[in-house]
């Protein structure tokens, strides 16, 4: 056991540079240490441990942000990141909510990752992320500071994600000028990428707009145990039995991997057929365990007519977007930086 | 509710580049060469050590993969240190985990209160390191809030915006000292909160603002009656606002676990308080002395506070209550009360600290008072910190208000302290128990009165953030004592059971902060003196 230990570790140092590697490492340890065996959580070591950053109203490298408490009842908080523009390189405290001048401005709603359980809105490595992406893509970023679990258990995630969908499509001041319309786009890594399916699923009939779907090494899952998993069980950072643990933490008791909250084209799922979904761009990580998910998504949403674009980064590993030191980073950044502002959108 | 937090910090930075950032002991080794890309993730590694750090935690993961399930439960009984610092938490994690790391350069490693490693300080306890310090207070069970809290109607926050359109130029011209365009603004103002909610919200805060740039515009620069409160008034505003919200109870919990920790093994002890007030954060220590293993030390309290002008011994009567306490939990205990009106005024003979004893300095929210306007040589601030080190404490409890307040300009000044309180306001509407959060308010207003409306001497609540105490605190000759994952999640527990939801417990780099909604508003940090042999700084 330890032999194939050894073969496992070496394997995935030469994949990723060292500081990603010592990252993502150092991650997994501390997750390991915050995973009790009887499904309960550390949350109060985890928050020890989870490196923050404030919001800080005065640009660095051109992007600002500030938190917004967007419902009382839950506490539920987003931290909004916006791009400050040449005619207004500074804006103060009542200007924070001033309208966005462009004729169309994306404005991203970003899921963190962490597997449902872990990290939070200013979590450093997140915070870093919409940085970027609001620097790329000249858009504005909210991210949402949604339930965990295993405190909180599907479907809170779900319902504070259509929770933010819900406000960030009321706000007059993220109307794009040319149609006075928020041009709205879901996105998130890991967990978060799933929550971006699930709030785009209840956004069909209510009448809000999404213009597109962003999904980052997306989490699914099933009862059954794919070639993927098998294959690449505990050699990239991540297990079977991390996996399960988080589905078990954060699906209702008693339900298994079937349930449509982890497989969405599964069994109990629901299918998309003649449905106006928005469209999606899914990114799918060659090194990760639940690929096989990840691509059976993708082909659940070809099958049912829906527009798709799949970026599957054959060396890359989880994570790999928490870093821009590889090249998976840049091209995925690009993609999605043409996504959210390709035509007709 | 707008918030943001306008201190600039190196969060964001993409380009890997490390701005200055607090260094909390003045014997670390100087930045250079620290990981950019990591520390953008809020991790302190060097490159050059980033190899290193790879091996240990591949051994670490060695170990752990022989037994998984221990990890979690040595996890919950392990107390655990500064997590920024990648190289020493693996090593820390390797001493409890596995076999102890090669010898390691980095000085952090050495634990300042007991001169062992911080490993090993973990390594000791066999039942819970400290026995627990919980506050004999009664409090109401906090309801989760209902539909109370009045609906905010497009108008009312259009409003609002507009009110803190307002406020902003009204200070802008009292800077540039257009006082009748800053006139007309407070009139104007004063019509427009009849639009707006008063009882919650901008509306409210912003009311006090108004007041207090009202009297600064029409008293003069003296400032006036802001802070005449009588120290009775003040005692009582106080509780009230310890009883209303949890920032005080966290102050004296998370310095009473400290102080508890640094008198380990002492069996004559001195506290120095520099503010009494109620003497409401020593029953706690005093029960948790008494519960010390091998049984408690001679304690004794001084207290300060301002003199009573009626004739009332008031620190005497404190003094009384807490003796009284001590002697029904077995605790020898002496008193000695120091009345002075400022704390500049204080010498330290008037402590009479004994040279065997373990010294503790508890400074709860009084330190910014010190700042006065002048910045000479030796300033209040410096003349004070200065005595504090020659007493050589084991311990320096320092809390400080988490706000920027301090500074030359107005305006600036003006704009931190509009989002510093309305988020103190905001998370004091989670409060239902009166006349305690009214009284609170009362309290929050006549600060935030003293910080716009108050100059020069008069104008004594100059905060400043704890990146900057840092900086003074170890120019001063104080090195930082890291508080741990222990204290943290016993001050995160602390909250959920006497508080609502909302406030947030945060580490930041072995200092804790108490906030609301991820605004940290108030800062808990522990120090002691460097030796005078290690001093590398001119003593003041």
């Amino acid at each position: 056991m330890a032999r194939s230990n050894e073969v496992n570790l070496n394997e995935c140092k030469m994949v990723v540079p060292l500081n990603t590697w010592v990252l993502i490492s150092n991650f997994k340890l501390a997750y390991n240490l915050l995973r009790r065996p009887d499904g309960t959580f550390n949350r109060h070591l985890a928050e020890f441990l989870d490196r923050k950053v404030p919001a800080n109203a005065n640009p660095v490298d051109g992007v600002f942000s500030f938190d917004v408490l967007i419902d009382r009842g839950t506490s539920l908080l987003s931290r909004i990141y916006r791009p400050t523009t040449a005619e207004e390189p500074q804006l103060n405290i009542a200007e924070l909510e001033k309208p966005v001048m462009a004729a169309v401005v994306p404005v991203i709603i970003f899921f963190h990752g962490g597997s449902f359980a872990h990290s939070s809105a200013n979590s450093a490595i997140y915070d870093t992320l919409c940085r970027r992406l609001v620097s790329l893509c000249k858009a504005v970023v909210v991210s949402v500071n949604y339930r965990r679990a295993p405190e909180n258990r599907y479907p809170c995630a779900y319902d504070d994600g259509w929770t933010a969908l819900k406000w960030v499509n009321s706000r007059p001041w993220l109307q794009s000028q040319k149609d006075s319309k928020v041009h709205i786009y879901l996105a998130g890594d890991s967990s978060g990428g799933n929550i971006a399916h699930h709030v785009a699923l209840r956004a069909i009939e209510s009448g809000i707009d999404v213009l597109g779907n962003i999904l980052l090494n997306p989490m699914f899952g099933g009862q059954e145990r794919t070639e993927s998993e098998k294959r690449l069980d505990g050699k990239y950072f991540v297990t079977l039995r991390d996996r399960d643990w988080y589905w078990r933490a954060y699906l209702p008791e008693g339900e298994d991997r079937d349930h449509l909250a982890c497989n969405p084209f599964g069994p109990n799922g629901r299918s998309l057929e003649g449905i106006k979904f928005p469209k999606s761009l899914v990114v799918v990580a060659g090194l990760d365990l639940i690929q096989d998910w990840q691509l059976a998504y993708v082909e659940g949403l070809k099958k049912a007519g829906q527009e798709v674009k799949l970026l599957y980064m054959e060396q890359a590993t989880i994570g790999f977007y928490l870093l821009p030191n590889n090249n998976h980073f840049h091209t995925v950044m690009d993609e999605i930086s043409k996504f959210v502002h390709s035509f007709n959108s | 509710m707008l918030r943001y937090d306008s201190t600039s910090s190196s969060a964001g930075s993409s380009s890997g580049s490390l701005s200055s950032s607090s260094s909390s002991s003045s014997s670390k080794p100087p930045q250079q060469d620290i990981d950019g890309l990591l520390a953008g993730a809020g991790y302190k590694v060097r490159s050059s050590e980033l190899r290193q750090v790879a091996q240990r935690l591949e051994r670490l993961e060695t170990a752990m993969g022989n037994s998984p399930a221990d990890f979690s439960q040595l996890a919950s009984d392990a107390i655990l240190y500064n997590p920024s610092d990648l190289a020493c938490w693996v090593d820390s994690l390797l001493t409890e985990f596995a076999e102890p790391p090669p010898t390691c350069s980095s000085d952090f490693i050495v634990d300042p209160v007991n001169n062992q490693t911080v490993v090993n300080s973990a390594w000791t306890a066999a039942e819970p390191h400290t026995p627990q310090v919980h506050q004999n207070i009664t409090y109401d069970e906090q309801q989760s809030l209902d539909n109370q809290l009045t609906v905010v109607t497009a108008m009312e926050e259009d409003s609002g915006i507009r009110l803190v359109h307002m406020l902003m130029t009204c200070a802008e011209c009292v800077q540039s000292g257009d006082l009748s365009l800053a006139t007309s603004l407070i009139d104007d103002m004063q019509g427009l909160l009849t639009h707006v909610n008063t009882v919650c919200g901008i509306g409210k805060v912003a009311g006090h603002f108004i007041d207090a740039l009202s009297r600064r515009i029409f008293q003069g620069m003296g400032g006036g009656s802001v802070n005449g409160g009588s120290a009775f008034e003040n005692e009582i505003l106080y509780h009230h606002f310890y009883e209303a919200c949890p920032y005080l109870k966290f102050a004296h919990f998370t310095a009473n676990q400290a102080i508890l920790e640094a008198f380990d093994g002492h069996d004559c002890v001195h506290v120095v308080d520099f503010n009494l007030m109620h003497g409401l954060q020593w029953p706690a220590l005093i029960q948790a002395l008494a519960l010390r293993p091998g049984g408690p030390p001679l304690l004794r309290l001084t207290g300060i506070g301002p003199p009573s002008p009626d004739g009332r011994d008031s620190l005497r009567e404190i003094g009384l209550r807490l003796a009284e306490l001590a002697r029904s939990v077995n605790v020898r205990f002496a008193f000695r009360g120091v009345a002075a009106s400022r704390l500049e005024d204080v010498k330290p003979w008037m402590l009479q600290v004994n040279p065997k004893e373990a010294v503790a300095v508890n400074s709860i929210m009084q330190l910014h008072r010190l700042l006065g306007c002048e910045q000479t040589r030796n300033s209040p601030i410096d003349t004070v910190l200065s005595w504090i080190r020659g007493l050589n404490p084991k311990i320096m409890t320092v809390v400080e208000q988490e706000a920027n307040h301090n500074q030359p300009g107005f305006l600036d000044r003006f704009t931190e302290a509009l989002y510093y309180y309305s988020t103190m306001f905001d998370s004091l509407e989670a409060c239902r128990i009166q006349p305690e959060k009214a009284l609170a308010e009362i309290y929050i207003q006549r600060e935030i009165g003293n910080v716009v409306s108050c100059e020069g001497s008069a104008r004594v609540e100059r905060h400043e953030p704890l990146a900057k105490w840092r900086r003074r605190l170890s120019g001063a000759g104080f090195r930082a004592l890291r508080l741990g994952s222990n204290a943290f999640k016993q001050a995160s527990m602390l909250l959920t059971l006497f508080s609502a939801e909302g406030y947030s417990v945060e580490e930041n780099e072995g200092c804790l902060s108490l906030g609301w909604h991820s605004s940290p508003l108030i800062a808990a940090s522990a120090w002691q003196a460097v030796p005078a042999w290690d001093n590398h700084m001119s003593s003041s």
